[in-house]
């Protein structure tokens, strides 16, 4: 009972945390803006001309890599526009954007469409199987010339777009909302300069942590622990060593040992015994045979002559 | 002949003598005397002697662009400090802790826990006293972790939060760590009475294989569910113990607490030794960081000897916790728990506290880890 206590409580958390997981592939992708065609001050391409834009931005903190998707502004045709698998460049970074012109001819290069976008039509970027949408912006047909449409980041932790009412005025390339959004080190040095209150909550937050860890082993084991022992007929302290928790111990030492230990010892004399085994020898023979040995020599295994006087 | 002494001319400038500096030599000096202290006095040698070694590595001074440098992309010394650089070392040596730690001693007395946290006190403390000296909020939280008292910890933080302090911080959380018995036998001593010295604790209950199965899991689920930025450094923790505790898979407890944890020290060791390249860090920073490091140490043992005082208050005779015991809330194992133990035999020799010190000792790697987490999710 206890331990199903103990599975079901964290496996709750864990559910209820579920809907918060994202993975990292392309699906983490949004289109963030997009301009229509028609703005004299837009922005300039690579071949001087000013047209519409596409901006995808990778909303995940890995990279991703976006070649082979597609772009279209026809929920029909949704292949209109293949982003080229073969380059290399089309790997995108956490929290980074990408621009598209919208050209009208994509042999221009892989940051160019086969179409241009014109107020009153979707855009959708569909996933490398030509047809799963990853995401699409509506571009109202009353959108102004000289404005954008685009997405924001309400939560700037979780990172949820939605795309904006009102129409906004261009940011091709750069992240909508968090582009100038200053460090949290930055940040608490001016909500906080003097550090009391990130203290108080850490300490706190430390301090929470392991309260729960102690009500949970305090509370729940000792539980178990009473339970275990009254079912078994005896009343054994909790806190002072006894003979019966000494032996326990000693068994579960044995028991965690497995045996091994005293396998060891045996194996260790009988290999002893058998003489298998000996002490490492350098192999370098110091006693070399001479004729002049101390043991061969005659003089001085002689007695010596009686001392006549 | 003129060609002859023009390449010996050309061969001088790419020599250590024909670049060394002052710094440098200080540098290699404070190297030898890490492996010295090491070996002579055997503080903390399995960290020292690398670091030490490391230090003199990373201060031959040479010739730039070379390419050997630690500093220098693409260099092998470069290649392994990535394991620090990134904060990958540190989450496997807290993989090789949870394999050796053995949590019995907290779970049989789970009031000890607070103590442990208690001890991180030190890390908030240095924090408020490095803003004051005019650290930024991320450098002051990577220097206030110094006072958890754990390297690794130390180590994935300052490489997350201030990367260019990290050789500082690194270097200071060691040495502090050998430290250990010097810093806080005397505060110890200062603030426990002879009779608070003498308290006799009860004996630790029997823990089950069941709980000991189940601590790593609750655990892991409970903090990681409070600190998910903890998440690197507690999940390799708990798993590790999980490793040893289940059972079932010895070989890869052994692994992680033997050959695997000695390959990531020997390298973490070295690296953090060679990053503390004279001209990155011998600042007024770096003396600062020391500097704080020491107080967060001191704070770090005040607040643990001081809680379980406090504790003391609310408990019956019988129950009452040896204040000798809350110096081990820092979580440098076993280190600050040996240190409870000779203390406390000084004052009584049939007094062992080593077994009582272990639990807010283990609850102190916990808690460092929790700390890190929150001041990672704060300031990262």
């Amino acid at each position: 009972m206890q331990f199903k206590k103990f599975i079901i409580i964290p496996l709750s958390a864990l559910f209820l945390a579920l809907p918060q997981m994202k993975a990292q592939n392309v699906t983490d992708l949004i289109i963030s803006e997009v301009a229509a065609d028609g703005d004299a001050n837009g922005i300039v391409d690579d071949y001087g001309n000013r047209h519409g834009w596409i901006e995808l931005f990778n909303n995940s903190q890995g990279t991703v890599n976006y070649g082979g998707c597609f772009l279209s502004d026809d929920r029909s045709q949704l292949k209109k526009t293949i982003i080229p698998k073969s380059d290399r460049r089309t790997r995108l970074g956490p929290r980074q954007a990408v621009l598209f012109h919208t050209s009208g001819k994509s042999s221009q290069g892989t940051y160019y469409t086969d179409f241009t976008v014109q107020p009153g039509k979707t855009i959708y970027l569909t996933s490398n199987d030509g047809r799963t949408i990853i995401d699409s912006l509506h571009i109202p047909s009353n959108l102004p010339i000289g404005k954008s449409v685009s997405k924001m980041a309400l939560d700037e932790k979780q990172m949820d777009w939605q795309p904006l009412e009102e129409f906004t005025n261009p940011t091709p390339g750069t992240p909508n909302g968090i582009g100038s959004e200053e460090s949290n080190s930055q940040k608490m040095a001016r909500q906080d300069p003097y550090g009391v209150i990130l203290s108080i909550v850490s300490v706190t937050v430390v301090f929470t942590s392991l309260i729960i860890l102690w009500i949970l082993f305090s509370t729940l084991f000792t539980e178990k622990r009473k339970k275990e022992n009254k079912k078994a007929g005896r009343k054994v302290s909790t806190d002072t060593m006894t003979e019966e928790i000494a032996v326990a111990i000693g068994m579960a030492i044995d028991e965690e040992l497995n045996g091994e230990t005293y396998a060891a010892i045996g194996m260790a004399l009988h290999q002893y015994l058998d003489e298998t085994i000996h002490d490492q020898e350098s192999f370098v023979i110091t006693i070399r045979p001479s004729d002049n040995s101390s043991w061969t020599d005659k003089t001085l295994n002689f007695r010596k002559h009686p001392n006549k006087k | 002949m003129q060609q002859i002494i023009d390449s010996l001319q050309q061969f001088w400038q790419y020599t250590g003598f024909a670049n060394c500096t002052w710094a440098n030599i200080i540098m290699i000096a404070i190297g030898i005397a890490f492996i010295s202290v090491a070996i002579v006095k055997e503080w903390e040698p399995l960290l020292l002697v690398p670091i030490g070694f490391g230090m003199v590595i990373g201060n031959i001074p040479m010739f730039p662009g070379l390419n050997v440098g630690i500093y220098e992309d693409g260099s092998v010394l470069n290649i392994l400090y990535q394991g620090v650089r990134q904060g990958w070392y540190p989450p496997l040596i807290f993989l090789g802790i949870g394999a050796m730690t053995d949590f019995s001693a907290l779970i049989s007395q789970p009031r000890l826990i607070l103590i442990g946290a208690a001890a991180q006190m030190g890390i908030f403390g240095a924090y408020l006293l490095a803003l004051a000296m005019g650290f930024a909020p991320n450098e002051a939280g990577a220097i206030g972790i110094i006072g958890g008292a754990d390297g690794p910890t130390a180590i994935f933080l300052s490489s997350k939060l201030a990367p260019d302090l990290m050789g500082a911080i690194a270097v200071s959380a060691y040495s502090y760590m050998a430290l250990v018995p010097v810093i806080q036998k005397p505060i110890m001593l200062a603030l426990t009475t002879k009779k608070e010295r003498l308290i006799r604790m009860p004996s630790p209950r029997q823990v089950s294989k069941k709980e000991k199965i189940l601590f790593p899991i609750v655990g892991f689920l409970t903090t990681a569910f409070i600190v998910p930025s903890g998440l690197p450094l507690l999940g390799m923790l708990f798993f590790g113990n999980l490793l040893k505790e289940c059972g079932v898979t010895r070989r890869l407890a052994e692994t992680a607490r033997g050959p695997l944890i000695d390959v990531v020290t020997t390298l973490i060791g070295l690296t953090v030794g060679c990053s503390t390249q004279a001209d990155k860090f011998l600042t007024s920073n770096s003396l600062k960081i020391f500097g704080l490091g020491l107080l967060s140490f001191i704070i770090a043992t005040v607040c643990g000897v001081l809680f379980v005082k406090f504790m003391n208050l609310f408990l019956k005779d019988g129950k009452k916790i040896n204040p000798l015991i809350g110096n081990a809330g820092v979580s440098a194992v076993p280190d600050s728990a040996r240190v409870s133990e000779v203390v406390g035999r000084e004052s009584d020799p049939t007094n062992h506290l080593l077994m009582h010190a272990m639990g807010p000792n283990v609850a102190g790697v916990i808690g460092s880890a929790v700390a890190a987490g929150i001041l990672l999710s704060f300031l990262g």
